[in-house]
């Protein structure tokens, strides 16, 4: 090959690469955590792609994540799926009731440690 | 790996800080029986005015004669000191981890602070090993144990830097830096990082006896 050509083919390589960057956000809408309530965020989004996971940990109860609670206890038989996390945690913890990034964290990290799979330290969520 | 991760980051977490707490009040127990055995005459000469005072002024960057014959190498020591404490009080990863697990939460540093901070400790520890070489009086002290320890008290902040920047596996490297951080805690009492619990008393005789006895100060 001659030099002009190797010119060439790092043009098109690089010029692909930059393409690639603009046109495909890192992550698509599902396959994140929600976060508006936090604001400006100070790690990267956790990434969770809900049906990937749910497949992967067998999961048919929707309730188990998005539970409801009422006087802080657990009422069986409800689920929560139409609702966002932060309608109910707030951003600072209430009493017993965990604040947004607590129950995130519980409920991810938290079922991750007893069932020994799944991501559990910070940086396999939070991926730069 | 995550079972392994589960055991070292929650039972061996507070077997580690169990170590710490119950050696370090048995070594200062046994010191205060020791003296009271053989040297019972130092209780007779410590004064908590004078002690404080001495401590005091030992906590001044360049504040004593001795410091300011040293004054790169006193420096570097605060530096490292401070940036220990800070990052491991106020690094956000640690505060979060103390308000989810114990309900207690304080502010915490910016990320970028606390990042610089952790640089600046490592430095701090290649610094101390590179002195070890080359000064002549230090070499001549050194031995393989000083590097070791030097080792044991940089591992963490090396592992928590991959942590934070998530350079290799964050799974492996998360489980590393918990591990290492558990083993410095753990040793504090048993090796020369137990100047951590004993400096304050001989500093505070050395500062009494300057005082109390020979009116002058020790700085």
């Amino acid at each position: 090959m001659t030099r002009r050509h190797h010119a060439l083919w790092l043009g098109a390589l690089l010029g692909g690469m930059v393409l690639a960057l603009c046109s495909a956000p890192a992550w698509s809408e599902d396959t994140v955590l929600k976060t508006e309530a936090f604001g400006t965020l100070r790690r990267p989004v956790a990434i969770f792609d809900h049906d990937t996971h749910n497949e992967k940990a067998g999961l048919d109860d929707c309730a188990i994540c998005h539970h409801v609670y009422q006087d802080g206890k657990l009422v069986k038989d409800s689920s929560s799926e139409d609702q966002a996390c932060s309608d109910c945690h707030a951003l600072k913890r209430q009493g017993r009731q965990p604040g947004l990034r607590e129950a995130y964290h519980g409920a991810c990290v938290g079922c991750h440690k007893s069932k020994g799979k799944g991501p559990v330290a910070c940086g396999q969520c939070h991926q730069r | 790996m995550e079972r392994i991760y589960v055991f070292v980051s929650g039972p061996l977490a507070w077997i580690a800080w169990t170590v710490f707490v119950v050696g370090s009040i048995y070594r200062i127990w046994h010191l205060l029986k020791l003296a009271k055995e053989k040297e019972q005459v130092l209780f007779s000469y410590i004064s908590f005015k004078y002690a404080i005072r001495s401590i005091i002024n030992w906590a001044i960057p360049w504040n004593t004669n001795n410091m300011r014959l040293h004054p790169i190498f006193v420096g570097v020591a605060f530096l490292f000191h401070i940036g220990f404490f800070l990052i491991l009080a106020f690094l956000s990863a640690h505060v979060i981890l103390l308000e989810e697990g114990f309900g207690l939460g304080w502010p915490a540093l910016p990320d970028i602070v606390a990042d610089m901070l952790a640089f600046a400790v490592l430095g701090a520890c290649i610094f101390f090993a590179a002195r070890r070489v080359v000064r002549p009086e230090v070499a001549f002290v050194t031995d393989w144990t000083d590097y070791a320890l030097l080792g044991l008290v940089a591992a963490p902040f090396l592992t928590g830097i991959l942590a934070y920047h998530q350079w290799g596996d964050p799974l492996v490297v998360t489980l590393l830096h918990i591990l290492s951080a558990e083993l410095l805690i753990a040793s504090i009492p048993f090796t020369r990082l137990s100047h951590m619990l004993f400096a304050p008393f001989t500093r505070g005789y050395i500062g009494s006896e300057f005082g109390m006895v020979r009116h002058v100060k020790d700085w």
